[in-house]
């Protein structure tokens, strides 16, 4: 069949998106259905099962700092997720504490994927409850006043504005909320 | 004999004089201009590492919108926006006939422009999509899949008239191109936008895009510049049709597949990471077909390199797309994605491939077409030639470093006692010289630039005058 494709046009087209589709289909449409835990809300009840907590939807003000959070393009420098790597959990966690990793059912209301491909910042998958307010505005405003050394860049137009400031800590302060993984419970409103 | 030699060297000539080229002459330099204004952009994202406070308190400069309007402008502005430009040039040639719509081919570069301008200003607006490459929002996104609806019209209707029944390589993978974008672009510029798909799903299909966006979009648009370019530009036939036959069926059928290999010891179902490898290896067999094909080509020609600039960026363009698609799939591999993964050892592969391999492969065949369309000599052989060396140091200078930072910087994050912030300063020398090495690449721009824009001018001057003694 290959073989007539270089006279044949409609035999190229055919073979071109068929060969396409195979893949295509079975990478995309075919696991959501096969892996339920990418449509299923993460609920846990049963301590022996690993973390307990439960995956809430966002709120419109966590919506809000979502929606800020994509606009600045936050995501090209900090990753959300804590791979199945020993030193991802570690450096997820907290005060002694180890982060799970990272599973599908914790971001079933993510209305806009934030993944992201590059660590230019510290990976934020469990930042939620870490900072107050009070250091989140210190640092959108000149992040070296805190972390000298940082490369991060200056959000004095969200620092400055109290309501984007409110909506945006409010929407980090979800980052790995649902499991309810720090045995203390010490999280920053 | 004498009258076939004859009526053959007609039949050139009159092949020569039906092709108008106005296109062509459109898009590519259209492309060659935003290849210069994205170079700024670039190298201001890339001092941002050096100076974070650099342009910092203006939200319409933060990087955050920037390296979006970065990578949106260099791939749709400058690199797709030439191999379209070349693609106007050699599918009428490898077909007989003329383009089949000049008006159409017009129309799409002026519909081309306001997409371009377009993203510019919504992406430092703060109105990206927020998906990695499918950044445009939808609006500008909904313009793309009605210049790239106009433009597969016009080189399939050119094909469907075609005067030589048999297809060379670059029109299949050109047909190729066209086919796979629609699929692929929707994909990750409208189903990723469906009700219902959020979180990992989303992921999902935006990876889908990414990564087929160079594989399946960037990846045979280059290889058909190449394959049409390297035969012409050394002036010897291609070793092997059944070679490139094997590289082109191959690729169809094994990339659509390695999409989750963006996701690897990430939240996302382990066998589906584990397809993803394995068919990210099998990528090499595409990639050594086509390598094996081009280098093949060369065989006692390699002599012309000293003098054929041309030559130079395609063949180095086909080293750089070798080394790529070996690391690649070695990334795929989970030992090494543990060290490389989410490191600056990524954007220096990502370069390689964008810069090193498909915006070489399309600056050779700008270098080649615009002064035969322009029906005049290149401006300057030297600057050229120049241009390919800055081009050359400047990335290799830019990729090295950002391995050799990227692949240090992951064995210390494997390292938690290290300070994540301990990491990020440990960066900076590697930044600096990735901001010097940029300077040194966007001279190279700048020398294309000009190069190209006055033997445009020449060419246009040459012509008035010759309409002027008419």
């Amino acid at each position: 069949m290959l073989g007539k494709t270089d006279k044949n046009a409609s035999w190229f087209v055919v073979a071109a998106l068929g060969l396409f589709f195979i893949g295509g289909l079975l990478t995309t449409v075919a696991p959501p259905l096969l892996d339920k835990s990418w449509s299923k809300p993460f609920e846990n009840h049963d301590p022996a099962k690993g973390p307990t907590g439960k995956l809430v939807a966002y709120t419109d003000q966590e919506m809000r700092g979502y929606r800020i959070y994509i606009r600045e393009g936050c995501k090209y420098c900090h990753t959300q997720q804590t791979r199945t790597l020993l030193s991802d959990t570690k450096r997820s966690g907290w005060k002694g504490v180890d982060s799970p990793v990272s599973t599908p059912d914790e971001f079933v209301y993510d209305w806009r994927q934030t993944f992201g491909t590059k660590r230019t910042g510290p990976d934020l998958s469990r930042i939620g409850g870490k900072y107050n307010k009070q250091w989140h505005k210190a640092h959108f405003n000149n992040p070296r006043d805190l972390v000298p050394g940082s490369i991060m860049p200056p959000f004095p137009w969200i620092a400055n504005n109290p309501q984007e400031l409110d909506d945006l800590v409010a929407y980090l302060q979800t980052r790995g909320r649902a499991k309810d993984w720090r045995p203390d419970n010490d999280y920053e409103q | 004999m004498a009258t076939q030699q004859g009526s053959a060297s007609a039949a050139a000539l009159a092949n020569q004089d039906i092709h108008q080229d106005t296109t062509v002459k459109w898009f590519l330099l259209g492309a060659v201009g935003y290849f210069a204004i994205v170079g700024i952009i670039a190298l201001i994202i890339a001092a941002k590492f050096v100076w974070p406070q650099f342009l910092g308190t203006i939200p319409y400069f933060t990087y955050g919108r920037m390296r979006p309007l970065h990578v949106n402008g260099m791939l749709f502005g400058w690199l797709l926006a030439a191999d379209m430009g070349l693609a106007y040039y050699f599918v009428p040639r490898l077909c007989g006939v003329k383009l089949w719509s000049e008006k159409l081919g017009v129309a799409t570069s002026i519909l081309w422009n306001i997409i371009i301008i377009s993203a510019i200003f919504t992406l430092l607006g703060g109105y990206q999509k927020g998906f990695e490459y499918a950044d445009l929002p939808t609006p500008v996104a909904v313009l793309v899949v009605i210049a790239w609806v106009m433009f597969g019209f016009n080189i399939f209707a050119t094909i469907l008239t075609r005067k030589y029944n048999q297809m060379y390589v670059s029109t299949w993978y050109l047909m190729g191109t066209i086919l796979w974008t629609a699929f692929v672009y929707l994909t990750g510029n409208f189903a990723t936008l469906l009700p219902g798909i959020t979180g990992v799903n989303q992921a999902n299909l935006n990876w889908m895009y990414t990564h087929n966006a160079v594989g399946l979009i960037f990846t045979p648009a280059g290889l058909a510049v190449a394959y049409y370019f390297i035969p012409r530009a050394s002036n010897s036939p291609l070793y092997s049709h059944k070679l490139s036959m094997i590289g082109f069926w191959s690729l169809a059928f094994v990339y659509v597949w390695t999409g989750a290999h963006h996701m690897l010891h990430g939240p996302i179902s382990q066998w589906l990471q584990t397809i993803s490898i394995v068919f990210s290896v099998m990528l090499l067999i595409p990639v050594w077909a086509v390598v094996y094909n081009f280098i093949a080509t060369m065989k006692g020609q390699w002599h012309q390199l000293g003098d054929n600039v041309s030559l130079k960026f395609l063949m180095s363009g086909t080293i750089f797309y070798l080394l790529t698609c070996f690391q690649g799939p070695m990334h795929s591999l989970r030992s090494v994605n543990a060290i490389v993964s989410k490191t600056d050892w990524i954007p220096g592969h990502a370069h390689m491939a964008v810069l090193g391999t498909f915006s070489f492969l399309a600056m050779a065949g700008v270098y080649y077409v615009i002064p035969r369309i322009f029906k005049t000599t290149l401006h300057s052989e030297s600057l050229a030639n120049w241009s390919f060396w800055l081009f050359l140091i400047g990335g290799l200078g830019m990729f090295t470093a950002l391995w050799l930072g990227g692949f240090w910087q992951g064995w210390q994050w494997n390292n938690p006692s290290i300070p994540f912030i301990d990491t990020v300063v440990a960066l900076q020398p590697v930044w600096m010289v990735r901001f010097l090495s940029g300077i040194i690449i966007f001279l190279g721009i700048v020398l294309f630039m000009f190069n190209i824009v006055s033997t445009a001018i020449s060419g246009g001057r040459n012509a008035s005058e010759a309409t002027a003694r008419s």
